[in-house]
């Protein structure tokens, strides 16, 4: 008997301390059926792959208001290259301006989810993709 | 270019590659066995199969006790100092599944700082699944996969809460109970179940007021217990959080390791209810499948709703598709 | 019945209005309801039988007075000089001498003091109201692997004394430390700053006495938001009530703190739990300072509050504001016994406002409408009829001068045009609003008792119940958008085609060089090794040293050790990280 689920890890790089949107996200996407490893705060690049390798997670989800998302995300990219686990879907949300987006999903982001995102539409995202 | 590609990736890597992987020591390797096995993907028990072999050498702790009893930082601070000692350590963290929508959150790892980046360390946390498959051969199959691996000891944390603990930690050679100052009735709930199977108490947060209470408590309840002639489990103070009788703990479980539930017949029974809860698991699945595809089930209880018939005769009218269950094993 | 009381509160009259209200609500209520088919009415109407035995001077009071339910003053300084305002063009975004300047903070500290210069060629003066990147305010320092692409990003990275003094350069003369107060946004190494603070005085042959100014210096709120903890709660009181008897001692005209209940609610509290939470926090504070010896009456009067937490229910706001004030000045005369009216209450800078949580990033330009009602509700809880924030909150790029002018005008159309000031507690006595000021207060003090009953705030924070239940509440409040059942318009209503997304021009001053902001990690870095090269290793050794023996002494005040250790040289880190040794470091709290 197959018992899928989608696993999604949620996590906090760098300092900025502000957890309620990935607290939200965590909840939601739990509600929506997923399994959800929630990492905290403070969380290196290292760190966040190191916990999506092991955990196997299909998703790892960033959550960044301090305004740093370009540099941190680019370095969660390069350890996610550089452990060869390119496969694992990438979404960041938080404080994005419109002109990062691009930047963002250039990096290779394939989705980012700022204020106002419902979390139906991001558990919808992650579904289609993973399951695409 | 980065590139989400995951679904490929899964039907392209096959179980052999994967094997491979974990016995060349390949992280990913076992992550997604790990996860293929917690599945029950098409060839679950082939692979467990040939892990089998390479197995049987791990030490398995399980750690119980209620919510609030700091037992992620307990597990944190023991595989600290496992690892110290020149030990590989496999955690596995167990929280529940929401019965509503069958997902979960799971918040261990957050708790285990000083040892999520180890490299002798890998932590995988579970959800209980509504214990599909029975919860306690879930984590028992994952432990198994890391002793495969290679991982000397094995910590399988519970949730804290219920029936599922005493489960899960039947997986386990060794049982750690762990109780904190504050906690009342948290005691009086151990009595539930868990006082049976614990080989070592715990009193962690030992630096609060009351732990000399709740030691000398457990020793009580010790006292008047029947734990079939077993010698009385240690019970031990820490504090995780300042690292406080972490070094006695895991003396008390390295100890626990050289003299501990190997008897023969404690084994033999544990091989016996692992096999039953396979063959169960199996049966059920099968007859659940089915059922469902028939329409029999929906039918006995449609019966059973108009007063029709009763589960009883409805029962008995289904077993012979154990029967058959039973013919088509033989075949394949 | 107390004779004072007038006929139209007396039993008879009461029994007729009720008897009247059974009446009108089956008559003509029940049969609108019916009419349009509705399961009950969408509106309420309050009677005095709302607010039976009300007592006007145990629930309300005059303004300026116990229980200060009708405001704090019966006019503050702003309102004394309201015209004055006016007449002489005044920004309050630009500060004037007498206050701090602009909340903000980037870069090195050299760049941060080449902008401050900037600001006062420019003519806005006012202290230095500090940001600091999440580097500084985490307990690092900028070589830090922690911090790395996060120096001097969201405030100024500070690093040593060096780097404070540094900033401060620009005010000599007419600016002199001793003449502008200065802001330290910043609670786990405030400690720190604050005996920066005391000796850049000390250095320049000022006495630390004259000093004035707020450090936030509010480490428990951090536990339930905002996420910059360092040590566990116990031990983070323990550097509060040093720096409480520092102040106190060396620093008397400092403000204490700036207690948050701001972060709490955009965090995602409820308006029960956010009062709750921040009024447990200030008692947690206050025991502190009591259990050592310090007299409430006296250090209250340098205690302040970093605003409560906002939302676009109008009426509930006002009411959160009169509870806050009322449950404050109680809970300091009933449990703490202070005595002194200046001690007993809440000083904010704001009272109500939407909170930028209430902001959307759709339709960007409606949250100009938005703050503007914020703006109306502060103006009815005795304060300035602030409308914050500026529209362009959520965009996350700075405020745009076109906002924050909007914002500054609304302010002032409200001051001058509507009277809405001219009234104290406008709403003194109104049935509805009496009753809904007591549910509030009922409702938070039962939530208070809760976390009393785990043993206070320390514990409560602890045990992971105010942050989760935080977390908790913020979650609700999001399915309750996503079901509609709470309505937010441009954003899950009235989102078809034909509406207009009207967008203005927007022009960021450029207040931060994003050259200089690129740069800053490399300069910043370079400046702290060289501070490691040229100080004087072995003394600041030593003193790291002692502090560490000291810190492990419960009762041993730290701040004369700390004075030490900036004043030779040791960085922000090196002095976190002998209380991280001592103390530990937080646990994050599982969901």
């Amino acid at each position: 008997m197959n018992n899928k689920k989608i696993r999604v890890l949620i996590a906090k790089p760098g300092l900025d301390g502000h957890e309620r949107g990935a607290r939200i996200i965590a909840y939601g996407l739990r509600d929506a059926g997923f399994e959800v490893i929630y990492t905290g705060l403070r969380q290196s690049p290292e760190q966040i792959v190191s916990a999506a390798l092991q955990e196997d997670v299909d998703v790892i989800g960033l959550s960044i208001l301090s305004g740093a998302h370009l540099s941190l995300t680019k370095k969660v990219v390069d350890q996610l290259k550089s452990n060869d686990a390119e496969d694992i879907l990438l979404v960041v949300g938080g404080v994005v301006p419109e002109q990062d987006v691009a930047s963002l999903k250039e990096m290779g982001v394939a989705g980012v989810f700022t204020a106002g995102t419902s979390v139906s539409q991001v558990a919808q995202f992650i579904s289609e993709q993973v399951n695409a | 270019m980065y590139k989400g590609a995951r679904v490929e990736t899964i039907v392209s890597i096959s179980w052999e590659t994967l094997l491979d992987g974990v016995k060349k020591g390949n992280v990913r390797s076992l992550a997604r066995i790990i996860t293929l096995v917690e599945n029950r993907e098409p060839g679950w028990k082939d692979a467990m199969k040939s892990l089998y072999p390479l197995g049987g050498k791990a030490k398995i702790v399980g750690i119980t006790g209620s919510p609030g009893a700091g037992k992620s930082t307990l597990t944190n601070a023991v595989a600290r100092d496992f690892v110290a000692r020149g030990y590989t350590v496999g955690i596995i963290a167990v929280d529940p599944s929401s019965p509503f929508s069958g997902g979960a959150l799971l918040g261990d790892r957050l708790r285990m700082r000083d040892v999520v980046t180890l490299p002798e360390i890998f932590i995988r946390s579970m959800a209980t699944r509504g214990a599909l498959g029975g919860l306690c051969q879930g984590a028992r199959d994952i432990a198994r996969i890391l002793d495969a691996f290679g991982k000397d000891v094995v910590i399988i944390e519970t949730v804290g809460v219920g029936q599922d603990e005493v489960e899960v930690v039947k997986a386990a050679d060794l049982v750690m109970v762990v109780c904190v100052p504050g906690q009342g009735d948290g005691i009086q709930a151990l009595k539930a179940g868990i006082m049976e199977i614990a080989d070592l108490y715990v009193v962690n947060k030992a630096d609060r007021e009351g732990a000399d209470e709740v030691v000398a408590d457990i020793g009580g309840m010790l006292d008047i217990s029947d734990n079939g002639g077993r010698p009385q489990p240690p019970v031990i103070k820490t504090s995780a959080l300042a690292n406080q009788g972490i070094t006695e703990l895991v003396d008390a479980l390295v100890q626990g390791f050289e003299s501990g539930r190997n008897a023969d017949s404690w084994q033999a029974q544990r091989v016996k209810e692992e096999i039953l809860t396979l063959v169960e698991t199996e049966i059920l699945d099968y007859l659940r499948e089915n059922w469902e595809r028939t329409g029999d089930l929906d039918k006995a209880v449609e019966g059973i709703l108009e007063k029709q018939t009763d589960p009883y005769s409805v029962v008995d009218s289904l077993l012979p598709l154990i029967r058959e269950a039973s013919r088509s094993k033989e075949t394949t | 019945m107390k004779d004072k009381q007038n006929n139209c509160d007396c039993r008879e009259n009461l029994d007729r209005i009720a008897r009247e209200e059974k009446t009108w609500q089956e008559n003509l209520v029940d049969k609108r309801v019916q009419r349009f088919n509705l399961e009950k009415s969408p509106t309420s109407f309050y009677t005095p039988n709302a607010t039976q035995n009300f007592d006007f001077l145990e629930k309300v009071g005059f303004p300026g007075q116990y229980p200060f339910t009708a405001g704090n003053t019966p006019f503050d300084f702003a309102k004394a000089n309201e015209k004055l305002a006016a007449q002489m063009n005044f920004r309050p975004d630009w500060g004037g001498t007498r206050g701090v300047g602009k909340y903000g903070g980037f870069g090195t500290a050299a760049d941060y003091r080449d902008y401050l210069k900037r600001m006062h060629s420019m003519g806005r003066f006012g202290g230095p109201n500090m940001a600091f990147d999440l580097v500084t305010q985490c307990g690092y320092d900028s070589d830090s692997p922690m911090g790395e692409g996060e120096v001097g990003r969201v405030g100024v990275a500070v690093d040593s004394f060096r780097d404070f003094c540094v900033i401060y350069e620009p005010y000599t003369g007419d600016l002199e430390i001793d003449k502008v107060p200065s802001n330290f946004t910043i609670n786990a190494p405030c400690a720190i700053i604050i005996a920066m603070y005391a000796e850049l005085a000390r250095s320049r042959g000022i006495a630390p006495a004259v000093l004035r100014g707020t450090p936030q210096n509010d480490i428990l709120k951090e536990f339930i938001a905002r996420g910059t903890y360092i040590y566990p709660a116990g031990p983070s009181l323990r550097l509060f009530r040093d720096t409480l008897e520092f102040m106190r001692k060396h620093m008397p005209l400092l403000n204490v703190n700036s207690i948050g209940g701001y972060h709490i609610r955009e965090a995602g509290a409820t308006r029960s739990q956010d009062l709750a939470f921040s009024l447990a926090n200030a008692a947690a504070y206050i025991r502190e300072g009591v259990n050592a010896g310090l007299d409430p009456n006296d250090f209250l009067t340098k205690f302040t509050f970093n605003a409560f937490g906002g939302s676009m229910e109008i009426y509930k706001e006002i009411a959160f504001h009169r509870a806050s004030r009322r449950m404050y000045a109680r809970m300091l005369k009933e449990e703490f016994g202070v005595t002194n009216p200046k001690a007993m209450t809440i000083r904010q800078p704001i009272t109500a406002h939407i909170g930028c949580s209430s902001t959307t990033l759709q339709r960007t330009l409606n949250n100009w409408a938005r703050a503007m009602v914020g703006g109306v509700a502060a103006g009815m809880t005795g304060s300035l009829p602030g409308v914050f924030p500026p529209w362009d909150e959520p965009l996350g790029l700075g405020h745009s001068q076109e906002a924050v002018q909007m914002q500054l005008d609304a302010t002032r159309i409200l001051m001058h045009e509507t009277g809405l000031t001219d009234v104290c507690d406008p709403w003194a006595g109104s049935y509805f609003m009496e009753s809904l000021t007591d549910e509030l207060e009922a409702d938070a003090l039962a939530e208070m008792e809760k976390i009393q009953g785990m043993g206070g705030a320390v514990a409560a924070i602890e045990n992971g119940y105010m942050p989760k239940a935080v977390a908790k509440s913020a979650y609700e409040k999001q399915k309750r958008i996503e079901s509609q059942e709470d309505l937010v318009v441009g954003v899950n209503c009235y989102t078809g085609e034909h509406e207009i997304d009207v967008t203005i021009n927007r022009e960021v001053e450029a207040t931060y060089d994003p050259a200089l902001m690129a740069s800053c990690e490399e300069r910043q870095k370079a400046t702290l090794q060289e501070l490691k090269r040229s100080r004087d290793g072995k003394t600041a050794l030593s003193l790291l040293s002692t502090l560490r023996t000291h810190a492990r002494d419960e009762s041993k005040n730290l701040m004369p050790d700390i004075c030490e250790c900036v004043k030779n040289d040791c960085t922000l880190q090196e002095v976190c990280d002998v209380f991280r040794e001592v103390f530990g470091e937080a646990q994050p709290v599982k969901l």
